[in-house]
C-alpha cells in the first residue's frame, strides 16, 4: 500500500494551495501595493470614508460581475448586461408610472403597483438572458457575437421607451426608497448590502455547491464534462439567465437611485465588468477564477479610478488606464502561472 | 465514412445541394434588392420615385455612398482577418484615434501627403500592436482586441476631448477648408476621391484574396492551421500581417471619416467593429474560419448602410439601436443556416 | 549520385517512456520503391515507430539512415522537409481550398506575392490527374469523398518528391470500389520513385499489397519477410500473436440468465446492425482492431453520437443523452482519459465525485467532509498512488489516472460499466491491478462491457467476446480453456 493514510486528505498549504487561490492572492497583493502607491502618491487618499469608497462605489460593476465571471469560466461572454441594466431600469419605471396623466407620453406609464413592476421588469431581463441562451447553449453561435446583439436590442427597447431620453415623472413614492435607502445610522446604502449579500451568496454557489462545481467542470473540460453526465446546455442556460436577473435587479437599483429611467444608464458597463473579471484573474481559457478575485479586480479598478481622480486627471484616463491595467493583470497572472508550475 | 460509388447521374442529393451552394453565392445580392426596394416604396405616398427626400433618388444616394466609405474601406481587410480565424474588435477605436491625429495634423499646418503617410504608419503600428497580444503572446483575439479597444479609445481621448467642438477650430487655428475636399468634393458623378478610393481598395483586397499568397494561405491558417503548418507555412507572421494589414485601412478610414466631418472627434469611430460584424456575417463568413468573401462582405456594409441610412428617414432616431441589434441578430440566425454544415452522419 | 538500395535503414531503434518500453531494438530495412507493410497488434510498437519516423517522437536510441544519412527529425515539418510524407486518418487538407491550392500549399511560386501559375502547378496536376483523372483541379476539397481527400495528399506528396510515404490505416473509412483505387494507385507509387510503408490490420491488404512485410510484437520486431514468402494467414497471425500465454481465464460459476441490456440493430455512420445481449454480473468484451466500431458502438450506447436501433436496459428504452444514460445506471470510462475521462486541471478530489455530485452533497450544497472522505475511499480501494487527494490529476501517471476515472465511474452507482481501452499506455502492475478490480465487480454483481483491441486482455477477464470488423459484429464466443486466439485473429483482420 503507497498511501500514507494519516497524512491524505490534509490540503497542505503552500504548494498545495489550489492556483485559482493563488492567482486571488496574487491580486490582492497587487491591490496592496496599487493601494499603497496611491496613499503615497495622491493627495487625502488615505481616508477611512475614502477606503469604505473604494470597496463599495463599484457595486454595480460587482452585481454583474458575478454573472459575467462565471460566464468567463465557461469561456463564455456576456455583453447584453449593460443594455439590460437600462432596459430593465426603464421598464421598472414604465410599468409603474401612473397611467393616462398627462399630455406628455413620456409621463404616462402602465400605472401597476410597485411590486408588481418589478417583478415583470425582472422577467423581462431574463428574457433577455434566454435570448442568449438559445442562441449560444443551444444553436453555439460564438457568445460574443450574440451577447452584442442582445445588448444592442435591450439598449435599443430602453431607448424607444424613453424616446431616447429618459423617464423620470408620475412615480410612486416607494419608486426611490430602495435606491437611496441606507442602514440605520451609517452611510452604507441598501444597494452595497445587498451586492454584498450577492457576493457571498456567489462565493458559497462557486466553492459548495454542486451547479457552482459544474460551472467550473464544464470550464476546464467540456467534452469529459459531457461524458461524466453534466447538461452543458440547460447549465449554461441556467448561467445566462442568472447573469440577466443580476443585471435586472443592478438596474432596479440604479433606476431607483436616481428615481428616473435613462436609456443612456450603464453604458460601457458589460465592458468594465469583464475588465474587472480579468484583472482579478478570471481567465476565459480554461474553468480558471473566483467571485472573489472579481471582487479585489473591482477594487483595483477603483483605487486606479480614484486615484486619478485624486491626481486631478481627467475622467479620459480611464479607458488607457483600464486598457493598461487589464493587458498587465493578464500578463502577470500568465507568467506567475507558468513559474509555478515549473 | 462509406460513400456510394460516383455515378454520372445526378442524385436527388446533388441536386439539392447544388441548389443550396447556389443559394449561398446569391442570397446576399437578394438581401440588398430587397431591402433597397423596401426603403424605395415605403415612402412613396409622401415623396415621388427618385425624387427629392427619396431614397433612390441621386442626391441621398451620394450622401449614403460617401457615408459609406470607412466601412468599405475597411471590411475588405477586416474580412482577410476572419477568414484567418482571428477578430479585431478595436478597429472602431483605431479608427477614431486615426482621424484625430489625422485632423490634428491638419490643423496645426501639415500639408495632405505627409498627415497622410503619418496616420497610415501609425494605424499599422497599431495593427502590429494587435498582432503582437494576440499572436506573439496568445492572448485570446477578443479579450487582446478588447484592451487594444481601450488603449486607443483612451490616448484618442486624452488627446481630444469629446464633443462636437474637437478640433474643428480654435482661437488660434483654423482648420483648413480643404481637408474636406477628400471626402465630400464632387470628383466625378457627385462623388468624392474617398469613394473612388474605397473602390480600388475593394478591388485590390479582392486580388490579394483571390490571387495572392497571403489571401490563400489565410484561408488555409483558418481552415486548418495543423495543415497550413505541417505545409511550412509560417501561420504567426501571416496572421501578424493581417492584423497589420486592418490596421492601415482602419487608419485609412479614420483618415476620411476626418476629412468628412472636418475634425477629429475621438468617438467617431464608435460602433465600427459591430458593423464590420454584422457586414462579415451578412456576406457569410464563417466565425471559425476558413471561408468568407470579400465581395458579399461590401454587399452585406452596403446592407447596414441602407437601413441605418433608410431607417432613419423611417423611424426616429431612437429606433435605430433595436434596429441594429434585430439585424445582427438576424444575420447570426442568416449565417447559421447558410455557412454551419449539419454534420450528417 | 547512386541511389542505395535500402531507403530506410533501423538499427537497434529503442524508444522508452516512463514505465515502458515501446520499442525495444528494433532493426529491419524498407528496400526503395516497394510497399512495406507493418502489420502487428495494438500495443505492438508500431504507432510509436512510425512516430519516430514522422518526428513526433524523439527516439531514445539506435539511429534510422534515410538513404544512407543519419535521420533524426525533429518535427513533422521537418520529417517532411526530409522526405518522408505522412498520410494520417486525419486528413491534412484544408477543406475551403480547391484541389490545386492544396497540392501547392506551402510551395507556391510567387512574385511579389502574387500567385502564379507556372510550370510546377501543371505537373503537379499531372501527378493528380496520373492517379485519379476524375478529379478536378478547380474543385473545392470539401466537395470530395474522404477517399478522394486521401489521394490528393497522396499526389502532393508524390510531387514532392518524397521518398518515403507512410500510410496509416488508410483503408479505415472508404468504401470498397474506392479501396481498389486506392490500391491501383499504391502499386503504382513503386514507378514513381516512392516507398510505401503501409500499415494495416487487414492481413488480406499484405498480400494482395505488400513486397515486403514486418510483424511486430511487444515493441519487439518478429520478422521481416518477402510476402512471396509468406504462406499464408496463419503463419502471419502467429507471428503477431506469438507465444503469449495468456493468463488462466476462470470460468464463472453459475452465471446470472437475467439479460440487463438489449441492443437490436444497432445503425449509425460506423456501424452496421449491431444486435446483442448484456447479462448481469456478466464481463462481456468487445474485442477488434483499428475501426471495428468499438469507441462509437460504446459512445451510440451512451448516447453521444446518434443512432438509429433499438437498446433497451433493465427492461425500460434508454435514453439518449449522457446525463440520462448514467442517471439510468450506466457509466462510461471513456477512450481518451486525458481529454475525453479527466479534469486534468483539478485534483483528485475535483475529479471523483463527478459522476455523482448528489450523493455528497444535500439540498445543491457539497459536504467537504463527504467529499474528502469518498475521495480517500477510492484513493484506497483502487491504491491511487498519491499523498494527497489535492494532487493535481494532470501529475499522476498514465496508470493512475486511468484509476481516478475508475473511481469517477465506480462512484456513479452504476450496474453496467463500459470501459474503452481500460488499460491503454498503462504498465503491467497497475494493469493486473485493474482487472481485479474488474473482477471483483463482476462479483458484486454489476455488468461489465469492455471494449478492447489488447487480445490478452479480453481472452483474459471476459466471460463473453464479441468480435467486431468493419463496423459489423462477426461472431459471438463464449470464453474458455480452448478458446481459439488464432481464430479471433483471423476473424477481426477480415477472414470469415
Amino acid at each position: 500500500m503507497n498511501v500514507e493514510t494519516n497524512q491524505v486528505g490534509k490540503p497542505l498549504i503552500g504548494s498545495r494551495m489550489s492556483n485559482e487561490s493563488f492567482i486571488t492572492l496574487i491580486m490582492v497583493g497587487v491591490l496592496f501595493v496599487l493601494f499603497g502607491i496611491a496613499c503615497a502618491a495622491v493627495p487625502n487618499f488615505y481616508l477611512p470614508r475614502n477606503m469604505l469608497n473604494l470597496l463599495t462605489n463599484n457595486w454595480y460593476l460587482i452585481i454583474v460581475g458575478i454573472g459575467v465571471s462565471f460566464l468567463l469560466i465557461t469561456g463564455n461572454f456576456d455583453l447584453s448586461v449593460g443594455g439590460n441594466i437600462a432596459m430593465t431600469g426603464v421598464f421598472s419605471v414604465y410599468f409603474c408610472q401612473a397611467a393616462n396623466v398627462s399630455q406628455n407620453v413620456l409621463a404616462n406609464g402602465l400605472g401597476l403597483p410597485y411590486g408588481l413592476a418589478v417583478l415583470l421588469a425582472l422577467l423581462c431581463a431574463m428574457s433577455i438572458g434566454a435570448i442568449n441562451a438559445f442562441f449560444v447553449a443551444k444553436l453555439k453561435v460564438p457568445s460574443i457575437i450574440v451577447t452584442l446583439g442582445t445588448m444592442m436590442l435591450a439598449r435599443g427597447i430602453a431607448q424607444i421607451v424613453t424616446q431616447g431620453a429618459q423617464r423620470n415623472t408620475s412615480l410612486p413614492d416607494v419608486f426611490g426608497v430602495v435606491g437611496s435607502m441606507s442602514i440605520k445610522g451609517t452611510p452604507i446604502k441598501v444597494s452595497v448590502v445587498i451586492m454584498v449579500g450577492l457576493v457571498i451568496a456567489a462565493y458559497i454557489f462557486e466553492r459548495m455547491t454542486v451547479p457552482g462545481r459544474r460551472t467550473y467542470l464544464i470550464g476546464a473540460n467540456p467534452e469529459a464534462a459531457r461524458l461524466s453526465g453534466i447538461n452543458v446546455v440547460k447549465h449554461l442556460t441556467f448561467l445566462y439567465l442568472t447573469s440577466a436577473l443580476l443585471a435586472g435587479i443592478t438596474g432596479i437599483l440604479l433606476a431607483s437611485e436616481f428615481k428616473a429611467g435613462v436609456s443612456s444608464r450603464a453604458l460601457g458597463y458589460e465592458f468594465d465588468a469583464l475588465v474587472i473579471s480579468l484583472l482579478g484573474g478570471v481567465s476565459i481559457a480554461g474553468g480558471f477564477g473566483s467571485v472573489l478575485g472579481m471582487f479585489a479586480g473591482a477594487v483595483i479598478l477603483s483605487v486606479i479610478t480614484s486615484s486619478a481622480t485624486g491626481l486631478l486627471l481627467s475622467p479620459n484616463w480611464q479607458f488607457t488606464l483600464k486598457g493598461v491595467a487589464t493587458l498587465i493583470a493578464i500578463l502577470t497572472q500568465r507568467f506567475a502561472l507558468d513559474k509555478r508550475k515549473g | 465514412m462509406k460513400t456510394g460509388g460516383e455515378g454520372l447521374i445526378q442524385s436527388p442529393m446533388d441536386r439539392s445541394s447544388a441548389f443550396r451552394s447556389n443559394i449561398k453565392k446569391f442570397y446576399i445580392y437578394v438581401v440588398l434588392v430587397v431591402i433597397v426596394i423596401i426603403f424605395s416604396v415605403v415612402k412613396l405616398g409622401q415623396v415621388e420615385m427618385f425624387g427629392r427626400g427619396h431614397f433612390l433618388s441621386p442626391d441621398s444616394i451620394i450622401v449614403l455612398l460617401r457615408a459609406a466609405v470607412p466601412i468599405i474601406t475597411l471590411s475588405g481587410a477586416f474580412t482577410l482577418l476572419m477568414i484567418s480565424g482571428n477578430i479585431d474588435l478595436s478597429v472602431g477605436s483605431a479608427m477614431s484615434l486615426n482621424a484625430v491625429v489625422f485632423a490634428l495634423m491638419i490643423l496645426n499646418g501639415f500639408p495632405f501627403l505627409p498627415a497622410l503617410i503619418i496616420t497610415l504608419i501609425m494605424g499599422m503600428a497599431m495593427g502590429f500592436l494587435n498582432g503582437f497580444l494576440v499572436v506573439k503572446m496568445r492572448i485570446t483575439p477578443v479579450i487582446g482586441t478588447l484592451v487594444t479597444l481601450n488603449l486607443f479609445k483612451g490616448i484618442a481621448l486624452l488627446i481630444v476631448p469629446a464633443g462636437l467642438s474637437a478640433i474643428k477650430s480654435s482661437a488660434e487655428k483654423q482648420m483648413p477648408a480643404w481637408i474636406n475636399d477628400y471626402a465630400r468634393q464632387d470628383v466625378f458623378l457627385g462623388l468624392p476621391w474617398a469613394f473612388y478610393v474605397a473602390l480600388a481598395v475593394i478591388a485590390v483586397l479582392i486580388i490579394v484574396q483571390r490571387k495572392t499568397i497571403l489571401g490563400k494561405y489565410a484561408a488555409a491558417i483558418g481552415g486548418n492551421r495543423t495543415a497550413a503548418e505541417l505545409s511550412g507555412i509560417n501561420v504567426v507572421k501571416m496572421a501578424w500581417i493581417l492584423y497589420v494589414i486592418v490596421g492601415f485601412f482602419a487608419a485609412a478610414a479614420g483618415m476620411a471619416r476626418a476629412s468628412y466631418m472636418s475634425l477629429g472627434d475621438p468617438l467617431s469611430g464608435d460602433g465600427m467593429e459591430l458593423d464590420n460584424i454584422i457586414a462579415v456575417l451578412l456576406g457569410g463568413t464563417a466565425f471559425s474560419g476558413g471561408e468568407g468573401s470579400v465581395p458579399k462582405t461590401i454587399v452585406g456594409a452596403l446592407i447596414i448602410m441602407c437601413v441605418t441610412t433608410g431607417l432613419m428617414t423611417v423611424i426616429p432616431a431612437f429606433w435605430q439601436t433595436v434596429a441594429k441589434g434585430s439585424v445582427l441578430l438576424f444575420a447570426v440566425v442568416l449565417n447559421h443556416v447558410l455557412v454551419r454544415e449539419k454534420v450528417k452522419c | 549520385m547512386k541511389l542505395i538500395e535500402n531507403v530506410l535503414e533501423i538499427q537497434d531503434l529503442v524508444k522508452e517512456f516512463p514505465s515502458v518500453r515501446a520499442v525495444n531494438n528494433v532493426s529491419f530495412d524498407i528496400k526503395r520503391n516497394t510497399v512495406h507493410c507493418l502489420v502487428g497488434e495494438n500495443g505492438a510498437g508500431k504507432s510509436t515507430l512510425i512516430k519516430i519516423l514522422t518526428g513526433a517522437y524523439m527516439r531514445t536510441s539506435g539511429t534510422v539512415l534515410l538513404n544512407g544519412e543519419e535521420y533524426n527529425p525533429h518535427s513533422p515539418r521537418d520529417a517532411k522537409q526530409r522526405g518522408i510524407s505522412t498520410l494520417f486518418q486525419e486528413l491534412n487538407v484544408v477543406d475551403q481550398l480547391t484541389v490545386e491550392e492544396n497540392l501547392t500549399l506551402g510551395m507556391e511560386d510567387t512574385r511579389f506575392g502574387f500567385l502564379r501559375k507556372t510550370d510546377k502547378i501543371n505537373k503537379m496536376v499531372n501527378v493528380m490527374k496520373s492517379l485519379e483523372p476524375s478529379i478536378t483541379p478547380r474543385q473545392l476539397v470539401s466537395t470530395l469523398s474522404v477517399a478522394k481527400k486521401q489521394i490528393v495528399e497522396i499526389a502532393k506528396a508524390v510531387a514532392t518528391e518524397a521518398d518515403i510515404i507512410i500510410m496509416d490505416e488508410p483503408t479505415a473509412s472508404i468504401s470498397e470500389s474506392e479501396i481498389a483505387r486506392l490500391f491501383k494507385i499504391v502499386k503504382s507509387l513503386r514507378e514513381k520513385n516512392v516507398t510505401v510503408i503501409y500499415i494495416s490490420h487487414r492481413l488480406d491488404e499484405v498480400f494482395e499489397l505488400g513486397d515486403y512485410v514486418t510483424v511486430m510484437r511487444d515493441g519487439k520486431h518478429i520478422g521481416t519477410e518477402p510476402v512471396a514468402e509468406v504462406k499464408d494467414r496463419s503463419e502471419l497471425i502467429r507471428m503477431m500473436i506469438g507465444k503469449t500465454v495468456f493468463e488462466e481465464y476462470t470460468p464463472k460459476e453459475g452465471g446470472s440468465q437475467e439479460t440487463i441490456l438489449q441492443v437490436k440493430d444497432l445503425c449509425n455512420h460506423k456501424l452496421n446492425g449491431i444486435s446483442f445481449e448484456i447479462h448481469k454480473g456478466e464481463i462481456v468484451g468487445f474485442y477488434g482492431l483499428v475501426g471495428a466500431g468499438k469507441t462509437e458502438l460504446a459512445r451510440a450506447i451512451y448516447g453521444v453520437d446518434e443512432y438509429r436501433g433499438e437498446i433497451t436496459f433493465k427492461g425500460k428504452k434508454l435514453p439518449a443523452t449522457p446525463d440520462k444514460v448514467i442517471a439510468a445506471g450506466i457509466a462510461l470510462v471513456p477512450e481518451e482519459r486525458r481529454t475525453q475521462g479527466l479534469f486534468t486541471v483539478l485534483t483528485i478530489r475535483g475529479n471523483v465525485p463527478v459522476m455523482n455530485m448528489e450523493k455528497i452533497s444535500r439540498n445543491g450544497f457539497i459536504n467537504s467532509t463527504q467529499e474528502r472522505k469518498v475521495t480517500l475511499e477510492y484513493i484506497d480501494k483502487l491504491r491511487i498512488a498519491t499523498n494527497s487527494t489535492e494532487k493535481e490529476a494532470a501529475k499522476l501517471s498514465g496508470g493512475n489516472q486511468q484509476k481516478v476515472v475508475f473511481s469517477k465511474c465506480l462512484f456513479a452507482d452504476a450496474d453496467l460499466l463500459m470501459l474503452d481501452e481500460p488499460t491503454r499506455g498503462i504498465d503491467v502492475g497497475a494493469k493486473s491491478e485493474i482487472y481485479g478490480i474488474i473482477r471483483r465487480l463482476s462479483e458484486e454483481g454489476k455488468s461489465i462491457m469492455i471494449f478492447s483491441s489488447e487480445l490478452p486482455e479480453v481472452v483474459n477477464i471476459c466471460d463473453t467476446i464479441y468480435l467486431l470488423f468493419d463496423g459489423n459484429m462477426k461472431t459471438m464466443m463464449k470464453n474458455g480453456p480452448d478458446i481459439d486466439s488464432e481464430k479471433i485473429i483471423h476473424i477481426v483482420t477480415g477472414g470469415e
